[in-house]
């Protein structure tokens, strides 16, 4: 009985999952040292977003965006600067770090001088034309462990650099529609902890999109992305991210983040 | 001219001595194409031109003007054909013959100074929360040459306006005022969407002349000034106001006389009255949902009578008036929303040419797609009291960064006594274009 049990754990170690679970770090843990890279208490930038269609039409908006942690808590706004017709167009965030709380998130549109509540719950819609979601605009460069359940199921390279890749899944069926994702593998760069590139299925198995941050360098001691290319596989459609004039150091002002100022502009 | 030129002058020694660091200037060019229905005729063909330019200053402030240069070639919808009696000299737009419209939209300073954030000059003021039909955004009066169909961003006339605002811990205090005594642009008699409901305008008898005379406007400049403040804030979720102002309905009211000099006339003499308004508004989210709502209480109202043994032709009545509104957000890239409004005549009398309680009902359903280039959508208001009603559906497309391309279909339908049955042969096919540079 002791020679059968024996047998069964060394050809359960055998199993390639388990091999793999050796070898890698486990995903959570993963996960948990991405969301504890430093990010800066404050951050502004300059924010250019390339889009273009199967066509090769490109369209590009000039914005000007500015994050700021408060405790537990995040607020992020961005402010439209060109083209013309959606000048001055405001979108402002609270993200409360309570799961249960939902964030409060207001949109300016000038051409109703308004500033208009806008529900949070539609965060697999993707944000202004771009091809990435509101869900993905609010992490930014951090990962989400309420939403997914991970493990590491290899190495690989991306962008030149030694990655883990980390297979997400969504939690539940109904976290995975409100995402739009079915799965997400992501391509971890270990000694920065900074996700280099993600693979996305649509919730039916479909590859949907990739998305790849590059130009990865620190600024002010804080590595940071100047680039994110998105490249949409069900659409053709592909945006580009372009940060610049990015500042750790001079501070946010709180009003920033206030419906007044998205009303007032920068 | 002199108070004109005095008011500019004055409007640039708040920014004197400060030194522009940055300019900035762009303009939207429009090109609209109207085609009637009943009968078939061409509507509207016009050209705008809206130049818009902003300086910032070292030490902080802004200064924004914009204007707009509109040329409209079909007679109903030309500058002719809209009364400019609502108007004050400060405000009035220079006209070039008969289609040609040149107006000084906005041009104000903007300032923030310690708490206090400043904005002086001719302005947009918008209070509310409602779509497509107005509760508590009175601050500034409308033009209604197009009835309701243009943006409210377009119909609503900038007044000249002492705006400041402090942040009072989780408060925001406005407070205005505005010696501007420009009120709503109302349709001549030739105009394209001239009032001819009885809910709106007297209903002379048959053999009856008519006399409209010039409007009796308000006329000092301090004491006839508006003034308003609201207070504004988040709490737990819900964002919050408290509205109050004391104006001049920007609506005049139609006095009517009859006399029989020899023959019968009815002289009707728009007069403008006073009226306070006290209300408030809130909004909030709730998962896929957003609930908001406004109510605005105004002590003294004028309507059309109906009985001609009042006085004037017309009644006093306070009003409260409140709109529900519901948002969806539930499916992809889809907006949907539902509006319920009511106003109620606490002071009713049955002369009163329109119901105690008038209810109008608004549903809009929008999606964009194609990375939100193409935008597809649907507004549909209501009037539950005389059936009567407006659609239109709209779709836009962005061809490229700076230039959109749309359509738009207004169809009135209802009786012709209804505030939108009246409109009922004015239905219209839009095409139009909007380059930004």
């Amino acid at each position: 009985m002791k020679k059968q049990v024996f047998l069964m754990v060394l050809v359960s170690l055998m199993m390639p999952e388990n091999l793999i679970a050796a070898k890698f770090p486990n995903g959570g843990w993963v996960a948990e040292k991405i969301n504890a890279r430093d990010e800066g208490v404050a951050v502004s930038r300059t924010l250019v977003m390339e889009m273009t269609d199967r066509h090769g039409k490109k369209r590009t908006r000039k914005t000007k965006a500015f994050r700021k942690y408060y405790g537990p808590e995040k607020r992020t706004v961005i402010f439209y600067l060109e083209p013309r017709n959606v000048k001055d167009t405001g979108f402002l965030t609270w993200d409360y770090r309570d799961a249960g709380k939902e964030d409060d998130q207001w949109l300016y549109l000038p051409a109703l001088r308004k500033v208009r509540r806008v529900s949070a719950s539609d965060r697999g819609d993707y944000f202004l034309g771009t091809d990435l979601t509101y869900e993905d605009i609010k992490l930014e460069t951090r990962v989400s462990t309420e939403d997914y359940k991970r493990r590491t199921v290899g190495e690989g390279r991306a962008d030149g650099h030694r990655c883990l890749i980390v297979e997400a899944t969504p939690v539940s069926d109904e976290v995975a529609k409100e995402l739009g994702y079915g799965k997400v593998e992501q391509w971890v760069d270990s000694e920065i902890w900074f996700v280099r590139k993600s693979k996305f299925w649509d919730t039916n198995g479909n590859p949907l999109k990739t998305v790849s941050a590059r130009d990865i360098r620190k600024v002010q001691g804080i590595w940071t992305q100047h680039e994110i290319d998105v490249e949409n596989d069900k659409t053709g459609h592909s945006t580009k991210f372009l940060f610049s004039d990015v500042d750790y150091k001079s501070g946010v002002p709180d009003k920033f983040f206030t419906q007044n100022t998205l009303r007032r502009g920068l | 001219m002199k108070r004109k030129i005095a008011l500019i002058v004055l409007f640039l020694s708040v920014i004197q001595g400060a030194q522009a660091a940055d300019s900035e200037v762009g303009s939207l060019l429009t090109a609209r194409y109207g085609y009637g229905f009943d009968p078939q005729r061409v509507q509207s063909l016009e050209l705008t031109w809206a130049p818009e330019i902003r300086w910032d200053w070292e030490s902080g402030g802004r200064l924004t003007g914009t204007a707009r240069l509109r040329s409209e070639f079909e007679t109903g919808m030309q500058p002719s054909a809209i009364e400019t009696g609502g108007y004050s000299s400060f405000s009035r737009a220079a006209t070039a013959g008969e289609s040609i419209e040149l107006a000084l939209r906005e041009l104000y300073f903007e300032k923030q100074s310690g708490d206090w954030y400043m904005v002086l000059g001719k302005q947009q003021v918008v209070w509310g929360k409602a779509d497509g039909l107005k509760v508590l955004d009175v601050v500034d009066p409308q033009s209604f040459r197009e009835f309701i169909l243009e943006d409210f961003d377009e119909s609503r006339i900038p007044l000249w306006t002492v705006n400041l605002e402090r942040e009072i811990q989780d408060w925001t205090l406005q407070l205005l005022w505005s010696p501007d005594q420009t009120y709503n642009a109302l349709p001549k008699s030739d105009a394209e969407y001239v009032f001819t409901s009885p809910r709106l305008v007297p209903q002379a008898a048959s053999g009856v002349e008519v006399q409209l005379q010039k409007p009796v406007r308000p006329n000092n400049i301090l004491v006839d000034s508006d003034a308003g403040l609201r207070l504004s804030g988040f709490f737990d979720g819900w964002d919050l106001s408290l509205n109050y102002l004391y104006q001049y309905d920007n609506q005049p009211v139609l006095h009517q006389n009859v006399g029989f000099v020899p023959t019968p006339v009815a002289v009707i003499t728009p007069r403008y009255h006073r009226t306070h308004v006290v209300g408030g508004t809130f909004s909030s989210a709730f998962g896929d949902w957003v609930a908001r709502g406004e109510l605005g209480y105004f002590t003294d109202h004028y309507f059309i009578e109906t009985d001609s043994g009042v006085a004037g032709g017309v009644a006093k009545s306070e009003e409260l008036t409140y709109v529900l509104g519901i948002d969806w957000s539930g499916l992809t890239d889809t907006f949907v929303s539902a509006q319920f409004f009511q106003s109620w005549l606490p002071g009713y009398s049955t002369g009163i040419a329109r119901p105690e309680l008038d209810t109008n009902l608004t549903f809009l359903i929008r999606r964009d797609i194609n990375n939100d280039t193409l935008s597809m959508g649907l507004l549909w208001i209501a009037n539950t009291n005389d059936g009567d009603g407006l659609v239109r559906p709209k779709v836009s497309y962005d061809l490229q960064d700076d230039l959109r391309v749309w359509s738009e279909v207004d169809v009135f339908y209802g009786d012709r006594k209804g505030v939108f049955g009246q409109f009922n042969k004015k239905s219209r096919v839009l095409f139009g274009a909007e380059l930004g540079f």
